[in-house]
């Protein structure tokens, strides 16, 4: 029988975050798939009721719970205690976790501790007459595989933004308390805060309905000859702020700092996307003078409806991998743009 | 930055016994052979360092692009040179490498009527087409019932020589003997003068510290001094090494954060196998000056696909075809089929096609949809692409070849066979008879001066086939100065007779023969027409060449996505091309007021990758991140300096980056 | 501060870039097409530890910075001759697949195995650096398992920032969620870090610092441990490049001014 856990941890108000119930709905989903199979939840956290009775409703026959001051921290050796102790307490074979920057630090290293496995970048689950196979990128996103493991236990972490929430409804859920014993060894780190960047900084933001994405275009010559660096600055600055939108950008924008070239100065390599960046989820995007084909349009493979803006037709962003793409300056329909958002607000 | 101000600068020094400039087939035959005799079975030194005593020479080779293999071209070789280093050469273990199988050489005619066709080929192709019916004719494709034996490589090889350099740099450096750095431009060679005065320059220097006594080749070309007898001033200079690029600087060489002097490699002898358009060979060209009645003037852009065939091709491995008249009379082609439905295929444009916009690329196209061609290549697609200058003088080209302290090897030493179409072979061997002689000489503890390299490895040059069939073709080319019929029938005299009998005269420079648009559309497009267009295609910062083909009916490029792609997703998903930051531009316009006079731009229409565009006040600009260091900028530049008509406004320097795909 | 750290970088090789890569099936699972044949470089993010972790030793004389690498010996010594002129480093080869397709546990298996085959390796000095994931599995789960064999307990993963106090503690930024980093401090050694970009340029080709690496880096290959992965009980039904082809719908008449009003009509959507 497969016992599948899901494994969450709590966020520091005590609550679920969405990443994790839509890991919840991948075990839920799985579990009804697989005829011989129970459904446990395990969570960490300084305290998980409010947490578990959030999704109380769900069909997890067990609920198991690592609580304390010391595991609020997102912490390397305490959380893989945790997780050790709740996939050893429930018997766990399959482990479904969100793949949260927490989660993603720990769980290879607790699958390496139970003889287990773990696959990473998950996008789908499914079971065919108990079987399960996992959908997951390779090679940054440019393929994806279909594999199924025999060993277990079998950690998978989902990808967040890839699959839907569970919109289980509340109630009071009866949780296991596994105690861990932690060493002095397990406390040599603390986590001493968070350095969130400026207020005005432009990063990319995954909770933005549209992520505006800037190619190398905007630095170079325009119709006139001349770069108008200071004012693709301008405008694209005045679109962020008003449109609240995300910013990712091409390598070749972000790279051309190290050249002594005029450049977009909020730009650093935590807006690159693509091969060598970030492939954010987003339900929009626009892209800019973009220039480029594989590998650099995987920056938006995870962006559901794509528009481009270019002056060439061509556009390796665009032919095949918009919806639509409107061949005009993007200098002056962003400047535009402006104009009408700024009369909207 | 200039050289003043670059002399100022504290470099450090690294001292070996040899340093080869550029891996290519010739460096790349030079130390396989070097590398394999210089340390003994038990692993001792056969020969031993002079600048670390106790180990064997410290051999360094360093490359410009970012990997070997990088940036060369398909070719389909006779190897008899490759053969000879490695006797028992398992084409297995080489990709993409077959032997040579059906060989075809095709005239194709125009389906469009857009080609600009002479009187004499109209009529020859007017004749063809009512004739078909009794000819090898299909598909607006004429096989040639025979070819002569010379153009044939049956026997030989189908490679990629991107490929076959990545085997071959993995067998020179497994012997652990020798050092190829990629990524490692060579910016100049270090050149010391046999005055008195500076002979503290050949002591050992500190590690630190401008060598003194030491004068450099200069990346832009020296003016010489007015009634100065260049060849006598310099005959005793003596090449004492070489100069890396300086790292860390902008687009002009001024320095940035992390600025990092390029470092003076010091060493007994330098190998300048750095291609026909290498900035080494240049700088020795201008400081010692090309020997009498010698010079560059012959040159072809080559500009190359290699595409994945249709499941369904009926093209075998081995498959040879060339082919001449279409896209225009003067633009050859080549297709080589190599194992697993793997093709490279491409075009020559040569220096002697008299149009102001030759562009290779869409040129390229238009041939792959040839209906001959398109059958087999429809359903294809586009797994590498990359152009490369062809030095075509041969032996009329040979610089000197050796001085004290260096040698010259390869294409850039006029080695290639401009009647066979042959250069792999021919450079490879050049390697390995310069290797059989700095061996010679390294093991009866001889230095590299001018008088024993001349004794050895001229002499073994002078001696080989290299050199016999490199005389036979020196003539055979001269015809195509006067069209592409009188040029076929000069190389197939030449051959046929052996070199006894040519065609034509004296080659000029490329600048003489290149005529502005205007002219050259004369009574097809009106003047104003063309202004304007050149007025639009500068607005938009693009090249003049698209809207002239179109203009003259030219068909659109359908483009879909495989093969047919623009010219910047060939860049792209082709090249791959690439340019590391922290480099100065290598392309420099040196005289502004030059290019500011310049009537045909043809650096814009001729460059391989769109790197060249339109720029400020007539001067254009380069774009690094564009260039695939093919180099024809160099040779079409229809300005010449004023100090050197051999030359013209165009600096071609040491440059990273470009081409990232090991496949053509 | 005085202390002498031993930094074993991880970092493997992956296809440069750019390439086009395409999955074909193999007798032992998926692979490349053209897998050999395809240029590689050091895997890009492993690259950055690479880095910084040269520029630590720099700064704490008495040092040295190991750099582990599993691939086929051939395309190693390739990218060696790379990498060998940007930071002085002591090579440990392991010769075997270097493919994305193979299992994180297995390959951590062997680095770890290479690792404390190190001679004179010392925990209470070791720092174990690598790419927070890798450009090929791009799993980030290779580093985890290869600390958790290791022994260390202190593991960072997405990290950009690492300071080291005079008390010889450790201050890591990483990456987390929302563009934010995490600050965490460690009071010391063993510690494994997985990073992200960190702030370091490249460095600059240095050819005395490839004249020295070589003297290492050759024979290293040479004597490179040849490595075979089982996979057992993993098998993939499939490994496909996505469908992704999209319509394109191509708008090329419009004004500047109509085309900014369909945009916002459709953000606002």
């Amino acid at each position: 029988m497969e016992t599948i856990l899901l494994l969450a941890h709590t966020e520091t108000d005590g609550s679920l975050a969405q990443s994790a119930r839509e890991a919840l709905h991948v075990a839920a989903t799985l579990h009804k798939s697989v005829a011989v199979s129970q459904l446990v939840v395990g969570l960490i956290g300084e305290n998980v009721q409010s947490a578990a009775d959030a999704i109380a409703a769900c069909p997890a026959t067990k609920y198991f719970g690592v609580i304390g001051k010391d595991f609020s921290q997102s912490r390397y050796a305490t959380d893989t205690a945790a997780a050790e102790a709740i996939c050893r307490t429930s018997g766990a074979t399959v482990v479904v976790a969100p793949a949260t920057s927490r989660w993603n630090r720990v769980l290879a290293g607790v699958a390496q501790r139970l003889g287990g496995h773990v696959d990473t970048h998950i996008n789908g689950v499914s079971a065919n007459d108990g079987k399960i196979a996992v959908n997951r990128w390779y090679y940054r996103q440019r393929m994806e595989a279909v594999l199924n493991r025999k060993q277990r236990p079998w950690f998978m972490l989902i990808d967040p933004g890839s699959q839907p929430a569970c919109q289980s409804r509340s109630g009071t859920a009866s949780i296991k308390n596994v105690v861990v014993e932690l060493s002095d060894a397990c406390k040599r780190t603390t986590v001493i805060g968070v350095r969130e960047p400026a207020a005005d900084a432009q990063t990319i933001r995954p909770d933005a309905q549209l992520l505006f994405v800037t190619g190398a275009g905007w630095t170079k010559k325009q119709a006139d000859g001349q770069p108008h660096v200071p004012e693709a600055e301008k405008l694209i600055r005045g679109f962020l702020q008003l449109s609240r939108a995300s910013l990712g950008s091409s390598k070749s924008l972000v790279d051309q700092s190290g050249e002594g070239q005029a450049i977009l100065s909020f730009l650093s390599h935590l807006n690159q996307i693509g091969q060598t960046g970030a492939t954010p989820r987003h339900p929009k995007g626009l892209s800019t003078c973009c220039h480029g084909e594989e590998p650099h349009t995987v920056g938006w493979r995870f962006v559901a409806e794509r528009r481009a803006i270019n002056l060439d037709p061509n556009c390796g962003w665009a032919r095949g991998k918009a919806d639509v793409l409107y061949v005009a300056d993007a200098f002056k329909v962003m400047t535009k743009v402006n104009e009408l958002l700024a009369a909207k607000t | 930055m200039d050289d003043g101000v670059q002399t100022q600068i504290e470099r450090q020094r690294m001292d070996a016994d040899i340093v080869c400039v550029g891996f290519g087939p010739a460096t790349a035959g030079f130390l396989a052979t070097l590398s394999k005799q210089l340390v003994n079975a038990d692993g001792t030194p056969a020969i031993e360092s002079a600048v670390m005593p106790g180990l064997p020479p410290q051999v360094l080779c360093y490359e410009r692009s970012d990997d070997i293999g990088f940036g060369v071209s398909g070719v389909v070789t006779k190897a008899r040179a490759l053969r000879a280093t490695f006797p028992d050469l398992d084409q297995a273990q080489i990709p993409m490498a077959t032997p040579v199988g059906e060989e075809k050489v095709l005239y194709l005619l125009d389906p469009h009527g857009a080609s600009r066709r002479s009187a004499a080929l109209r009529l020859a192709d007017a004749f063809i087409r009512a004739f078909q019916w009794m000819l090898p004719f299909e598909q607006h494709g004429l096989k040639l019932p025979w070819t002569p034996p010379f153009l044939h490589k049956h026997g030989g090889m189908v490679l990629s020589l991107g490929q076959f350099m990545q085997w071959a740099g993995a067998q020179v450096q497994a012997t652990g003997t020798v050092q190829i750095w990629p990524g490692t431009p060579v910016a100049k060679i270090l050149i010391e003068d046999a005055n008195p005065n500076m002979a503290q320059a050949s002591s050992p220097a500190s590690s630190a510290g401008v060598s003194p006594g030491v004068s450099i080749g200069s990346g832009a070309l020296p003016q010489p001094a007015a009634g100065t007898d260049c060849a006598t001033l310099t005959s005793r200079s003596k090449v004492v090494g070489v100069r890396l690029l300086d790292q860390g600087v902008d687009k002009k060489g001024n320095p940035l954060e992390g600025f990092t002097p390029g470092m003076d490699i010091r060493a007994a002898l330098t190998v300048v196998g750095d291609g026909p358009i290498g900035p080494i060979g240049q700088q020795l060209e201008a400081h010692f000056d090309m020997p009498h009645d010698h010079h560059k003037r012959d040159w072809a852009v080559g500009m190359k696909f290699v595409v994945d065939l249709p499941e369904n091709t009926a093209l075998k491995p081995g498959t040879v075809l060339h082919t001449f008249g279409y896209p225009e009379p003067e633009i050859f082609g080549f297709l080589y089929v190599h194992p697993e439905r793997v093709a490279s295929l491409g075009i020559f444009v040569p220096s002697w096609f008299d149009s102001p916009v030759r562009t290779a690329y869409r040129y390229l196209q238009h041939w792959m949809l040839h209906p001959y061609l398109w059958r087999y290549l429809q359903g294809g697609k586009l797994r590498s692409w990359g152009a490369k200058t062809l030095g075509e003088s041969g032996r009329r080209g040979e610089p000197h070849l050796v001085g004290d302290g260096y040698a010259r090897i390869g294409e850039g030493s006029g080695s290639t066979n401009v009647l066979t179409g042959s250069g792999v072979d021919e450079a490879w061997a050049t390697g390995t008879q310069l290797a059989e002689a700095v061996l010679e000489l390294l093991k009866v503890k001889k230095s590299f001066t001018k008088e024993n390299l001349e004794a050895t490895y001229v002499k073994r040059r002078r001696a080989s086939w290299v050199e016999r069939e490199a005389r036979v073709a020196e003539k055979s080319r001269d015809g195509f100065q006067q069209g592409v019929v009188r040029g076929l029938m000069g190389m197939a005299l030449a051959g046929l007779t052996k070199g006894k009998l040519t065609l034509g005269g004296e080659p000029v420079q490329p600048w003489k023969r290149i005529p502005s648009p205007e002219e050259y559309y004369r009574g097809k497009i009106p003047v104003a027409e063309i202004q304007k267009l050149r007025k639009e295609c500068t607005i938009k910062g693009v090249s003049l060449h698209g809207v002239l083909m179109d203009r003259l009916g030219w068909p659109a490029i359908p483009f879909d996505g495989q093969l047919l792609v623009s010219h910047q997703d060939a860049l792209l998903m082709g090249g791959k091309v690439q340019a590391p930051p922290g480099y100065a531009d290598h392309v420099v316009f040196l005289y502004p007021e030059l290019c500011q006079k310049c009537g045909t731009k043809i650096c814009i229409e001729a460059c391989s990758g769109q790197a060249i565009a339109p720029g400020e006040n007539g001067v254009p600009n380069f774009d690094r991140e564009k260039c695939v260091h093919c180099g024809a900028c160099l040779w079409n530049c229809s300005q010449p300096l004023p100090y050197d008509s051999e030359r013209g406004n165009i600096a071609f320097r040491a440059g990273t980056g470009g081409l990232h795909s090991a496949e053509n | 501060m005085n202390t002498v750290y031993q930094i074993v970088v991880c970092a493997g090789i992956v296809p440069d870039p750019l390439q086009t890569l395409e999955p074909v099936a193999s007798p032992s699972g998926p692979a490349l097409k053209n897998e050999m044949m395809l240029p590689a470089v050091l895997d890009p993010w492993a690259s950055h530890s690479l880095y910084e972790a040269a520029n630590l030793a720099k700064h704490l004389p008495g040092s040295k910075v190991w750099l582990v690498s599993l691939g086929p010996k051939a395309k190693l010594q390739q990218v060696m001759m790379t990498v060998a002129q940007k930071v002085p480093f002591e090579l440990v080869a392991l010769d075997g697949p270097g493919g994305g397709f193979t299992e994180a546990a297995e390959v951590a298996a062997m680095l770890a195995e290479a690792i404390q085959a190190i001679p004179g390796l010392d925990k209470s000095k070791l720092l174990v650096f690598g790419g927070w994931e890798s450009a090929s599995r791009g799993a980030g789960a290779t580093m985890q398992m290869v600390g958790e064999r290791l022994g260390i307990m202190d593991q960072f993963q997405g990290v950009d920032e690492l300071k080291i106090a005079a008390d010889g503690s450790l201050e890591i930024l990483e990456r987390i969620e929302g563009g934010k980093h995490q600050i965490s401090k460690c009071a010391g050694l063993p510690a494994l870090l997985g990073w992200a970009t960190g702030n370091l340029p490249e460095p600059k080709n240095n050819p005395q610092i490839g004249m020295v690496n070589m003297r290492t880096v050759m024979p290293a290959l040479q004597k490179a441990k040849p490595v075979k992965f089982a996979g057992d009980g993993l098998s993939f039904v499939n490994v496909a490049l996505p469908k992704q082809l999209r319509e394109t719908r191509i708008v090329k008449d419009k004004s500047p001014d109509d085309v900014a009003k369909e945009i916002i009509e459709w953000i606002k959507k």
